[in-house]
């Protein structure tokens, strides 16, 4: 009996597991049919999609970082940074947009980049990392901005990403899309995509069968810092204020999207469409504990609570699958 | 009458026999030394007495009395206590609580009487001057006063019998001492000590008797006064003559690789051609792993090589650079850092080689699939699908699938540790082949094994470490056992010495 003769295993445990996101998506999405017939309507839907931007974006970078077994904490503080950062550049001139987005970008790409060579290169844990290079990026956005909103959003900008494709779809919809299927792209068809999950798996071995781990986490890293910098980019054109405090506590959202997508902090599982599955089921409850009339601060409670039977669902099955 | 005696004790499992009938007899107050080569058979037959396995034929008497000891819960009430290689101490629990782990003193309402419980505690540890606070946790010691917790809990249970594994593998020398001052405590308080281990120097210096087994049969007792180092050899590996292994001869001129190993000890210089396998001997704590994963850039701060191939210098900083030039190092702890658990067969097989197999930075599934396949069939891999976990598989083929990662990026010095480490045996002679195939198809190859059959059956030259040092060479066709064992042991070799 050889290997490679023998046909390929169908859905098992550790496949339920992975697909148990969608079945809750499913669920909410019901229950959100059932309090209100408003979740039917295909306005609905896109426009969930557009308020999701910029956490979902984020999201997928972070994803990658958390396949890797790291964590990407300063992502609110690069949303914020790039966020304001983009709104001053452009200065109300049209022009502008390009250079503004490119600039913003390359400073999202510059402060993974540094995240990523630190982790790869010291012995720091990636959470107190990441943590203080929030910390910072936070401060280093107080002195840009001295501390109040600060840019004028260009005419056109906040029109284009709000345009709605075919009357419903808005841009930054669709933005949320193709980006999805960047990572989509990233995580199953490159052989860094591939990397990523052998280093989250056994970072040892991979060390060991010469897998360019630093590269792969420095890379990893950027990429986060670079989704980090578009996420900026989709929260000015949603809200075309720029607040020096936009991002701010937005990365709790981000891991619980990751977490609830099944991505775990220990690294090798996971991916981007339970992430981007894991941003919506967030948003619809969200949106039920709107519509119950529930205050603000519920909604916090609601989302802990997410989280936390989330995580205590995944260790039950994780454990069972062994 | 003694204490403690087996008659004619069988174990056979399907399609071998581990035992054929062995009789031995141990005295209160006796060191009694187990000894033989691996396979031999002692570690069968500690189980059989520590009640781990029940035997297939022959009685195990107690002061004369036949015992049935199906358990070892059954041995530990007849008062066998067994310190295992591997530790079962909770590691999160004080020293005090291991020791009576299960057997708490209850106060009222049938809470844990933690005063008695230390008191207990350190009644027996000052018993053997054993100075730990019995509160300590047990994961902030020590392995060596682990081991200590390990042994006062066993004679907790009133021992009179007391079964030490290879006690001394994961000790240091004062630490040795150490427990040696015990044994002779116990020794001289009646106990009888069943000590196994491979270290003949210090079975030479502890044991009152020595009982040599081999191939499952007993080849004979006697007391340590009556015996040398060579005496003990010869009686350990016998007479028998090996077949000689079809194994290829290594071209004469062929490219060869030079290793200048530098540790705190200073520079030792070893040589491997290509088309050659070099068995590297010795004993647990010899630091073959440390010089094996030194050769992948793997050796940490105290170790480093510097591999040359006719001169031209190789770059071997990171197991990354070290492959490119050619060298790989498999690792001796597969589940460590040889295999990526959660991942599947494929993955496995093509994670070093995912860059070659794809182009521009994609993936190509169809080719790591075709090369995968290709690759372990030779090997002859026995798995249901290609996509299941490796975590899976059983330990030989998990081997085989870390050998196939490896021989996909073509190694032309490939480092093996201990490659047939828990693997079953059919996988282990197919291992053997290819690496023979390897080597006639001109890979310079180095086999580290704790098995000396394996060595003399693969290798064409043997090298022999002892306390980080190569201290002797000898081409296999003049390699015994006894050479071998004499050297890793410390002792004087016959053969050509190394500086």
């Amino acid at each position: 009996m050889t290997a490679a003769a023998l046909p390929r295993k169908g859905l098992s445990l550790p496949g339920a597991s992975r697909y148990a996101i969608f079945f809750v998506l499913v669920a909410v999405y019901l229950a959100g049919l059932a309090v209100s017939p408003a979740f039917a309507e295909p306005n609905y839907i896109f426009n969930i999609l557009r308020q999701i931007a910029p956490v979902g974006i984020a999201a997928i970078g972070v994803t990658l970082v958390m396949i890797l077994g790291g964590v990407d904490l300063s992502v609110g503080a690069v949303i914020s940074l790039t966020a304001v950062l983009a709104a001053t550049l452009m200065g109300g001139d049209p022009a502008n947009i390009a250079p503004a987005i490119l600039v913003a970008c390359a400073t999202g790409l510059g402060i993974g980049l540094l995240n990523g060579i630190i982790v790869a290169f010291s012995r720091v844990s990636p959470f107190i990392l990441t943590l203080g290079m929030g910390v910072a990026v936070i401060g280093l956005t107080q002195m840009f901005t001295g501390g109040t909103a600060k840019g004028i959003v260009a005419p056109g900008f906040r029109e284009f990403f709000n345009f709605r494709i075919g009357g419903l779809m808005p841009v930054l919809a669709l933005a949320l899309l193709l980006l999805a299927c960047v990572g989509l792209f990233i995580e199953k068809a490159t052989t860094f995509g591939r990397q990523l999950f052998l280093v989250g798996t056994n970072r040892a071995t991979a060390i060991l069968s010469g897998l360019p781990v630093r590269g792969v986490t420095i890379a990893a890293y950027a990429l986060s810092g670079l989704f980090g910098a578009l996420a900026g980019i989709a929260l000015l054109a949603r809200s075309g204020v720029s607040s020096t405090v936009a991002g701010q506590g937005l990365e709790f959202q981000v891991l619980a999207a990751v977490v609830l997508g099944g991505t775990t902090f220990v690294g090798g599982r996971g991916g981007i469409a339970g992430t981007v599955a894991g941003t919506l089921v967030l948003v619809i409850a969200f949106n039920l504990v709107n519509i119950g009339g529930l205050p603000y601060q519920m909604q916090l409670v609601v989302m802990g609570s997410i989280i936390i039977l989330a995580s205590a669902l995944y260790g039950r099955i994780s454990e069972r699958v062994g | 009458m003694p204490l403690l005696e087996v008659r004619n004790l069988h174990k056979h499992y399907p399609g071998v026999a581990a035992l054929k009938g062995v009789d031995f007899s141990g005295d209160a107050g006796e060191v009694h030394a187990i000894v033989g080569a691996n396979g031999a058979g002692k570690s069968t037959l500690m189980n059989l007495i520590s009640g781990a396995t029940a035997p297939t034929g022959g009685d195990i008497l107690l002061d004369g009395a036949v015992v049935k000891l199906n358990s070892p819960q059954a041995a530990q009430a007849a008062g066998i206590a067994t310190v295992y290689q591997e530790f079962s101490l909770v590691p999160q629990l004080s020293v005090a609580r291991n020791i009576f782990l299960g057997r708490e003193p209850r106060g009222v309402l049938g809470l844990v009487d933690e005063a008695k419980l230390n008191a207990d505690a350190t009644q027996l540890l000052s018993r053997f001057h054993i100075a730990l606070d019995p509160r300590t946790e047990v994961a902030d010691l020590s392995v060596a006063e682990q081991q200590m917790v390990e042994i006062v809990r066993a004679l907790s249970f009133k021992a009179r019998i007391l079964i030490l594994d290879e006690p001394t593998a994961v000790l240091s020398l004062s630490e040795q001492d150490n427990l040696f001052a015990i044994m002779r405590q116990l020794r001289s308080e009646g106990m009888l000590i069943l000590y196994v281990s491979h270290r003949l120097e210090e079975i030479l210096a502890i044991a009152d008797r020595v009982t040599v087994v081999r191939d499952g049969s007993k080849v004979g007792t006697r007391a340590i006064a009556e015996l040398t180092m060579d005496g003990l050899v010869n009686m350990m590996i016998g007479e028998s003559q090996r077949a000689a292994p079809m194994r290829s001869t290594v071209p004469q001129g062929a490219p060869r690789y030079d290793i200048a190993y530098t540790t705190a000890d200073g520079t030792q210089q070893i040589a491997v051609q290509q088309g050659e396998i070099l068995g590297l001997a010795g004993l647990v704590g010899a630091g073959r792993t440390t010089f094996a994963r030194a050769l992948a850039g793997m050796g940490g701060k105290h170790a480093a090589t510097r591999i040359t191939l006719d001169g031209k210098a190789l770059r071997n900083g990171s197991p990354e650079a070290a492959m490119r030039d050619g060298v790989v190092y498999l690792t001796e702890d597969r589940k460590r850092d040889g295999i990526f658990a959660g991942i599947d067969i494929i993955g496995n097989a093509t994670a070093a080689a995912l860059p070659g197999l794809g182009r521009l930075g994609l993936r190509d599934r169809r080719k790591e699939r075709e090369r995968s396949g290709t690759i372990l069939k030779r090997l002859r891999l026995v798995a249901a699908s290609l996509d299941m976990p490796i975590g899976k598989l059983s330990g030989g083929n998990q081997q085989k699938v870390v050998l196939g990662r490896a021989l996909m990026m073509a190694p032309k010095l490939l480092i093996c540790d201990e490659p047939t480490r828990g693997v079953d045996v059919g996988a282990k002679s197919e291992i053997h082949d290819l690496l023979r195939e390897l080597a006639a198809q001109g890979a310079a190859i180095i086999v580290i094994s704790s098995e000396i059959d394996e060595l003399l059956g693969l290798a064409h030259r043997i090298v022999v470490m002892n306390d980080r040092r190569f201290v002797a060479e000898m081409p296999v066709e003049d390699a015994s056992e006894a050479a071998i064992l004499t050297a890793a042991a410390g002792g004087t070799m016959t053969n050509k010495e190394l500086t």
